[in-house]
């Protein structure tokens, strides 16, 4: 049994993407064989055999000496100042880190006022939100405090967001450190980027013992844009909650597809267009149902209407889980256009509601998803093709939806868990 | 005194092009041309042309000792016909040396059988015309489709007037029983089976270059050997595969032209052991028990069974689909429109639709030019909607 500091930023109940279902899926699968320390911005949530929770929403004085904190502080690098625009895991914001804040930090107080001051920084509902890099900033410090007692075998941290957190704490411990690459900066702000958050990845890698990507397409993007080795990267596919499903009635005539995520240039928003006009010239009785929303949903909204496809959209907004779920037990076809996705847990997501999959070659989910259809991310003809052949040919549809479904009983968090467990094992080992 | 029967069978289907949906309404023409050219230049190159050859020289050599079969598919000698009229004049070469016999099968290579016995008589009567043509011979044997066998087809084919059917040496029918012999089928005492023996037949055409064969590499000497073996417990080894073993499956540089080349002189130095066609065992041996089948069966991988074409629902809801406008295309009497609908009916198409194996890599994706089975599908039902869209016309104005 292993000691594990685990650090993530997402954790049930609060979380907006799939980080937090992973860290989530993942922290109870390795539970059963190992101690796990989380600790993760803001915590909501009570501890659970083998795993305690530790939320810098809540910690406690005695869990970090505030005095040395502040005292160390003025030595810290400055690198994280002055982050740029782009900083943000998400959205794209007009951020940066301000001078006001910085103070605020630099005058963080010993004492009552100290923890008052941490305690409000990591509270509130937004894991993220335009004050991401100071919460991020904020966090490596924390963290590094709370496991200065070294106290663990293996650091595992999740994204950018925690991999200043697992140096800072592998240079203070010398304990071994893995980190989980869910989502890269090349991903969300296009291949070309090299900025301050990529170069965050690039040394937090470079430094890493071992690297976890969950896509085999992630860990080409790890060789080939950040040049790591890549024998220290170790490809684990995410898993999936079994969860009990069914199937939910519409008032529409129309056939439903389904798009659910962040409307960013990532996902591939102006080819979901394209798309829905070509099937609809294909289809005519379809509906393309848009859940999310993102800085790409003006730019959406205006070409669809400018293609006079109005009447084929409908846009939902962001959806809580329940209303997602609800869209899922309507839909037809989930379609997944990413430009470039690590994994896409959502495809997994709609098998377990039987609606089958249209995605991007560029994804990680088509990897492990036999029974989806696949094209690459710009073929638009491809896309409609298989969207129409879902709609128009019900063996085909009934199919691919049991296959996936059998496909799922292999994708479970157990079954990435031992993956990872052999992760811990090989470099505690090497360490010994 | 034993013989070697060797049957090969010659099959080329009408490859589908990239048909999206944008195609349908507006592109009425499914072959992939070029694609079948390409291909079919390939086989005639790597096998037909070079196998003709020498079996033609086996013929010569052994002036009239060496005695070969074949079924060639309509679809294939259309194709011949077509693109390699040269490969087409090699075969009516063999058939002239009066060594080789032709047999009969559905002239699109489909499953039509288990369909439309209607669909399946005219597709057998197709094909026999177009075999009388080129070759000068009124088959008499009959080969379903991929062997695809059970004593109902066996006693639907005598009544067309055939005496034998070619078919699988099933362990689990057989039992004890050798397949070396000629079988009757249950219920039909003058109707005949010629039984593939499998287990030598598979020497040849998948194992012969397999080098985690314990017996690689397989000679035509140890092979005639083996063969030499089953005298005394046999009257005929039937010695079935596919033409393209030869060079295309099992590449020259294994060795198999090497092996064909010295097979008959190795098996005719057991001065007991002859070769016959299909029709001259019929005459040569009597029937030696009854062969009772009643699932249908199939040469075709392990199962031998009928999955690689009927496997899952998409190939069970094509097939479905297309012999559903079986009549509406038969009332357009339009013959042109009946033969692109049949040619639809060709197995290959349902074969690449095949789910069972296809991750793994195996021999199913060799023979596809498809990336998936739902790509083989999907392209397929596109294909079949626009043809029942010209259907509907057709019908439309005919009714006018």
């Amino acid at each position: 049994m292993a000691r594990v500091l685990m650090l993530g930023w997402e954790f049930p109940p609060l979380f907006s993407g799939g980080l937090g279902v992973a860290t989530y899926g993942l922290v109870k699968s390795l539970s059963h064989e190992n101690q796990i320390r989380l600790i993760i911005p803001t915590a909501a949530s009570p501890d659970f055999q083998n795993v305690n929770i530790v939320g810098l929403n809540r910690v406690t004085a005695e869990e970090i000496n505030l005095e040395r904190l502040h005292f160390s502080f003025s030595f810290s690098n400055t690198e994280l100042h002055q982050l740029p625009l782009s900083a943000s895991p998400y959205h794209y914001t007009n951020y940066v880190l301000s001078k006001s804040e910085s103070n605020e930090l630099d005058t963080l107080k010993e004492g009552k006022a100290g923890m008052e001051v941490i305690h409000n920084t990591f509270s509130g509902n937004e894991v993220y939100g335009p004050a991401i890099q100071h919460k991020v900033y904020l966090y490596a410090k924390l963290a590094e405090e709370i496991a200065s007692d070294g106290k663990f075998d293996v650091i595992h941290a999740h994204d950018w967001l925690t991999f200043p957190a697992g140096m800072n704490i592998k240079n203070r411990t010398g304990k071994p450190l893995v980190l989980h690459v869910h989502a890269l900066e090349t991903d969300r702000a296009g291949h070309e980027t090299r900025n301050e958050i990529y170069e965050m990845e690039k040394s937090g890698m470079e430094a890493a013992d071992q690297v976890i990507s969950v896509s085999q397409f992630t860990k080409d993007q790890i060789i080939t844009l950040y040049g790591i080795d890549p024998k220290k990267i170790a490809v684990v596919h995410n898993g999936i909650e079994p969860v009990r499903t069914y199937r939910k009635d519409h008032a529409l005539k129309d056939k439903l597809v389904v798009f659910l995520g962040r409307l960013t240039h990532q996902k591939g928003p102006q080819f979901l267009v394209e798309t829905a006009e070509k099937v609809s010239r294909v289809y005519p009785r379809v509906k393309f149902v848009v859940a999310g929303m993102g800085d790409q949903f003006a730019p959406v909204l205006e070409s669809s209407a400018h293609k006079k496809l109005g009447s084929k959209f409908i846009f939902t907004g962001f959806l809580s889980k329940a209303k997602v779920n609800d869209l899922l037990a309507m839909a037809d076809v989930y379609f997944m256009p990413s430009i470039s996705e690590p994994f896409g847990l959502t495809a997994l997501e709609a098998a377990q509601y039987r609606v089958p999959s249209v995605i991007s070659s560029q994804s990680g989910v088509a990897e492990v998803l036999n029974a989806s259809l696949k094209a690459d991310f710009w073929d638009t003809d491809k896309y409609a093709n298989y969207i129409f052949a879902l709609l128009k040919y019900n063996a085909l549809h009934k199919t691919l939806s049991d296959q996936a479904v059998q496909e799922l009983d292999g994708l479970t968090w157990g079954h990435a868990a031992r993956k990872v467990q052999h992760v811990y094992q090989t470099i505690t080992q090497s360490k010994n | 005194m034993p013989s070697i029967c060797f049957y090969f069978q010659v099959h080329q289907p009408f490859r589908l092009k990239p048909y999206d949906c944008f195609k349908i309404g507006y592109d009425h023409h499914y072959e992939d041309e070029p694609v079948n050219k390409i291909i079919l230049d390939r086989v005639s190159e790597k096998c037909y042309l070079t196998a003709n050859q020498t079996l033609l020289n086996l013929i010569d050599r052994h002036k009239g000792n060496f005695r070969i079969a074949y079924s060639i598919s309509g679809t294939a000698i259309e194709q011949m016909e077509k693109y390699r009229p040269d490969v087409l004049q090699s075969f009516q070469a063999l058939a002239k040396t009066g060594c080789v016999e032709f047999l009969s099968e559905t002239y699109y290579h489909s499953l039509s059988y288990l369909y439309s016995k209607e669909e399946f008589t005219r597709q057998v009567t197709k094909h026999r015309g177009k075999i009388k043509e080129y070759f000068k011979q009124d088959p008499q044997v009959f080969r379903n489709t991929e062997l695809i066998y059970n004593n109902e087809i066996a006693n639907f084919v005598h009544q067309l007037g055939y005496k034998a059917i070619i078919c699988e040496g099933l362990d689990h029918v057989l039992g004890y029983r050798s397949p070396n012999f000629i079988y009757h089928p249950a219920g039909n005492s003058a109707m005949k089976c010629l039984l593939k023996n499998y287990k030598l037949s598979d020497d040849i055409a998948f194992r012969f270059s397999n080098r985690g064969w314990a017996e690689w590499p397989l000679t035509a000497s140890k092979f005639a050997n083996w063969a030499h073996h089953t005298a005394g417990n046999g009257e005929t080894i039937n010695l079935f595969m596919d033409y393209e073993t030869f060079g295309e499956h099992q590449w020259p540089e294994t060795g198999i032209f090497e092996f064909l080349k010295h097979v008959p002189g190795e098996i005719l130095s057991h001065p007991d052991f002859n070769f016959k066609t299909p029709s001259e065992i019929l005459d040569l041996y009597p029937v030696r028990g009854e062969y009772d089948v009643h699932a249908l069966s199939s040469w075709a991988d392990l199962e031998r069974d009928l999955s690689a074409w009927l496997g899952n629902s998409l190939q069970h809801d094509a097939m479905e689909r297309l012999y559903g406008i079986e009549k509406n295309v038969n009332e357009t009497g339009d013959a042109n429109l009946l033969d692109n609908w049949a040619k639809l009916s060709t197995s290959d198409h349902f074969y690449y639709m095949c789910t069972k194996y296809w991750n793994d890599g195996d021999v199913h994706k060799y023979f596809s030019h498809y990336n998936t089975p739902y790509d083989a599908y999907i392209n397929f039902m596109n294909v079949l909607t626009d043809f029942e869209h010209i259907l509907e016309m057709k019908n439309e104005s005919v009714y006018r």
